[in-house]
C-alpha cells in the first residue's frame, strides 16, 4: 500500500498553530511580495475569493477585519514541513516528501486493516504533536492514493482517512464519476485531446488498452491507466535526481531602473543559486541572466533582455558566478526602463564528483573550504549572514512582507507568547512599548 | 556522536601579547542544531599523548537534558506574573513538548477562550481546573468551557544575564 499524507490548507494551518485566534476565521496567505492570494482557509473559500486574487482587491475587506491576509512566512512553513516529514519517518517504514505539504508513505507488507489503522494514528499524531490537520489517502498505487486523498478531504464521513482498493465497488463508482482531468498527471490540454477520443471519465481511461494509449498519447498516460487499475508503475525516484538547472528570480517590491540596484538584486540571486548548486554537488557551465519590465504596464516602454555567460570551466564558486552576473548586466542594461523582475539561472549542470579535471583547464575549485564555510555559516545563522561584496540591507527591490507573522520556530527573537492569565500578553506588550518610549525619551533629553 | 572533520582542525596562534600558545578549536559547522563542540583531549599536546585519549570525549549537552522529542518541541516565551509561584517569570523561555499526554500536576500551554495561557492542570474542589500561583487569578474550570491543549511545559529557562 502507498499512502499520501497531505496537509489541509498547509500555509494557513501553519499560521494557526502559532496564532490560535485565527481558528475558524477566513485567512489567506499572499505570494512573495504580497502580490496575490496563494493559500486560503476553508472559510475564505466559502467567501468565494478565488485563488490568485490580487491582494490590493482585498485590502478593504482586510482593513474592515472581515478577512485576515498574511505575507508568506516560508521559514515557518519549511520548518513545519520538515517536522511533518520527520514525524512520518518515525511512524512509517519509508517516506518520500513530494512537495512542501504532501508526503508519500510506503507500507509494504501491511494488511489493509493495518494500513487503515496506521493512517488514523498518523493523522491523530500530526494533529496532536504538530497541530496540523492532514488527510491520508491509502491505495495500491500513487495515482489512486492521490485520488483517495482527494476523497478523504472532500467527504467528511471518511474522517480524514480513505483507503481505496483497486477493484472495490467504491473505487469503481468513484472512477466513473471522476472527470479525467482530475486524475493526477492529466492536464487540461490532454483532457481535451482525450475527450475527442471519447474518454471523459477516469473509469474510461482505466478501461483503455495501455498499448493504444502509449501509441496515441504517451508512455506516462499508459502508465497512469495501469495505475488506475492498481498496478504500481510510477516511480518517485525522479525527485531524488539532481535538478538540471537552477533558477532564482524574484519580482521587486518596487520597479527600478537604477543599475546599482539591479546589480545588487542579481548579486543576491547569484549567491543563492550558487548555494543551491553546491548543495546538490553540481558544477555549472553557463549562467543565464534576465531582467523583465512590468508587462501589465502597457503605458511604459517594455524591455526584457537576457544574457548568457558561458564559464571558462565548470564551477560552483560564488565569485565566478558573481563575475558572470556583472558581465551579464553590462550586456543587458539599457537606461530608461523600469524593471520589475531579475533572475539568475544556472545551466548545463554537471556532477562535481564525476567531472574530470583536465590538465589544460584551471582548477575549478580553487577554494572549496571557503565556499563550504560560507554555506555552513549561512545554514546555521540564517540566509544571507555572510555575503559577497556589497548587497545593501534595505533596498527597494527587496521583498515586501508587511503582514508576515513571526518566524516562531527559526528565530530566537520571534517566539510565540503565552500568558499566565487572560490579558497578560496584551499587558506585556503595552509594558514593552512603554519601556521603549521611556528609553527613547531618555536618549532624546540632553545630558545634564 | 559524529565526529566533524572541522572539529579536528586546530589552529595555533602565537603572539607577543600572549606568553603561552593558544589553541583554538574550530566550531563544527553543520546545519544540525545539536550538540556543542566536542573538546578533544589530545588537542594541544605535543609531547606525551593525552591519557584521556582512550575515553570517548563527550561533553554534556543541555539539549539532551531538556529536550526529549526535538521534532515535537517548540519554544515559547511567558508573559505575566501569575505563575511566579511555580517559577515562571515574565520573559522566561518555555520548552514545550506537544507529544506528552497531559496529567494532573503538569504545567500546560492551552488555548482558553481564544487566548494562549500557561497554567497548572490540577484538581480544585474535586474537578479539573487550570490553576495559577497567584491569589488574584482564580482557577479556571475546564468543564463546559472552550479549552484546547497546546502542549506540556517540560522546562523553563530563566536567564539572569542578557
Amino acid at each position: 500500500m502507498i499512502g499520501l499524507v497531505d496537509a489541509n490548507n498547509f500555509y494557513v494551518s501553519c499560521e494557526r498553530v502559532f496564532n490560535p485566534a485565527l481558528e475558524g476565521k477566513p485567512v489567506g496567505v499572499m505570494s512573495n511580495n504580497d502580490g496575490c492570494v496563494i493559500a486560503r482557509s476553508a472559510e475564505m473559500k466559502a467567501l468565494e475569493i478565488p485563488m490568485g486574487t490580487p491582494a490590493f482587491q482585498l485590502e478593504g475587506l482586510r482593513r474592515r477585519g472581515e478577512i485576515h491576509l498574511l505575507s508568506s512566512n516560508y521559514e515557518l512553513y519549511g520548518d513545519m514541513s520538515a517536522r511533518l516529514a520527520q514525524l512520518l519517518r518515525d511512524a512509517c517504514p519509508d517516506v518520500a516528501p513530494y512537495s512542501i505539504d504532501e508526503m508519500f508513505i510506503y507500507l509494504d507488507g501491511f494488511s489493509d486493516t493495518q494500513c487503515q489503522t496506521l493512517g488514523e494514528v498518523v493523522r491523530r499524531r500530526v494533529r496532536r504533536y504538530l497541530g496540523l490537520p492532514v488527510c491520508v489517502g491509502l491505495a495500491p498505487t500513487h495515482t489512486l492514493a492521490k485520488l483517495a486523498n482527494h476523497v478523504a478531504k472532500q467527504q467528511s464521513h471518511y474522517q480524514g482517512v480513505c483507503l481505496l482498493t483497486a477493484n472495490s465497488p467504491t473505487t469503481t463508482a468513484l472512477l466513473k464519476q471522476l472527470p479525467v482531468n482530475d486524475v493526477w498527471g492529466v492536464g487540461r490540454r490532454l483532457a481535451e485531446r482525450l475527450a475527442v477520443s471519447g474518454i471523459r471519465t477516469a473509469w474510461q481511461l482505466r478501461e483503455c488498452d495501455p498499448k493504444q494509449l502509449r501509441k496515441r498519447f504517451s508512455v506516462v498516460l499508459a502508465r497512469t491507466a495501469l495505475e488506475l487499475r492498481g498496478t504500481s508503475c510510477l516511480e518517485m525516484n525522479a525527485l531524488e535526481e539532481p535538478r538540471q538547472r537552477i533558477m532564482t528570480s524574484r519580482s521587486f517590491g518596487q520597479a527600478t531602473g537604477v543599475k546599482a540596484e539591479l546589480h545588487a538584486a542579481l548579486r543576491r540571486h547569484a549567491q543563492r543559486s550558487a548555494e543551491k548548486l553546491r548543495q546538490q554537488k553540481s558544477l555549472t557551465r553557463a549562467v543565464l541572466l534576465f531582467l523583465n519590465t512590468n508587462r501589465h504596464r502597457k503605458d511604459q516602454p517594455q524591455h526584457s533582455p537576457s544574457a548568457m555567460i558561458p564559464l571558462a570551466s565548470p564551477s560552483d564558486d560564488t565569485r565566478i558566478i558573481l563575475e558572470a552576473a556583472r558581465e551579464g548586466l553590462e550586456q543587458m542594461y539599457r537606461p530608461g526602463f523600469q524593471f520589475m523582475k531579475a533572475g539568475v539561472m544556472l545551466l548545463d549542470l554537471v556532477d562535481a564528483q564525476q567531472y574530470q579535471l583536465s590538465l589544460l583547464q584551471p582548477s575549478h575549485k580553487a577554494h572549496p573550504h571557503l565556499m563550504n564555510a560560507v554555506d555552513a555559516i549561512n545554514q546555521r545563522m540564517g540566509q544571507g549572514t555572510i555575503r559577497f561584496g556589497m548587497t545593501e540591507a534595505e533596498a527597494p527591490w527587496q521583498l515586501r512582507c508587511a503582514h508576515r507573522s513571526n518566524r516562531y520556530t527559526t528565530c530566537w527573537d520571534e517566539p510565540m507568547e503565552a500568558g499566565t492569565h487572560p490579558g497578560a500578553i496584551a499587558a506585556a506588550r503595552v509594558k514593552r512599548e512603554q519601556q521603549r518610549l521611556a528609553r527613547a525619551q531618555r536618549l532624546a533629553q540632553p545630558r545634564a | 556522536m559524529p565526529s566533524h572533520p572541522a572539529a579536528l582542525k586546530t589552529a595555533t596562534f602565537t603572539t607577543s601579547t600572549f606568553p603561552t600558545t593558544m589553541v583554538a578549536t574550530a566550531l563544527p559547522l553543520t546545519s544540525q542544531p545539536l550538540p556543542f563542540p566536542t573538546l578533544y583531549g589530545r588537542a594541544g599536546f605535543s609531547g606525551f599523548p593525552s591519557p584521556a585519549q582512550d575515553y570517548e570525549p563527550r561533553t554534556l549537552d543541555l539539549n539532551e537534558r531538556l529536550i526529549k522529542h526535538p521534532n515535537h518541541t517548540f519554544y515559547l516565551t511567558a508573559a505575566g506574573d501569575s505563575m511566579e509561584g511555580w517559577g515562571i517569570f515574565e520573559g522566561d523561555l518555555l520548552v514545550v513538548d506537544r507529544s506528552i499526554p497531559p496529567r494532573l500536576g503538569h504545567i500546560l500551554v492551552a488555548m482558553f477562550e481564544e487566548e494562549v495561557l500557561i497554567k497548572r492542570y490540577a484538581l480544585y474542589q474535586g474537578t479539573p481546573h487550570l490553576c495559577s500561583a497567584h491569589p488574584h487569578y482564580p482557577p479556571l474550570p475546564l468543564e463546559e468551557t472552550n479549552c484546547q491543549l497546546w502542549g506540556v511545559v517540560r522546562a523553563v529557562v530563566h536567564e539572569y544575564l542578557p
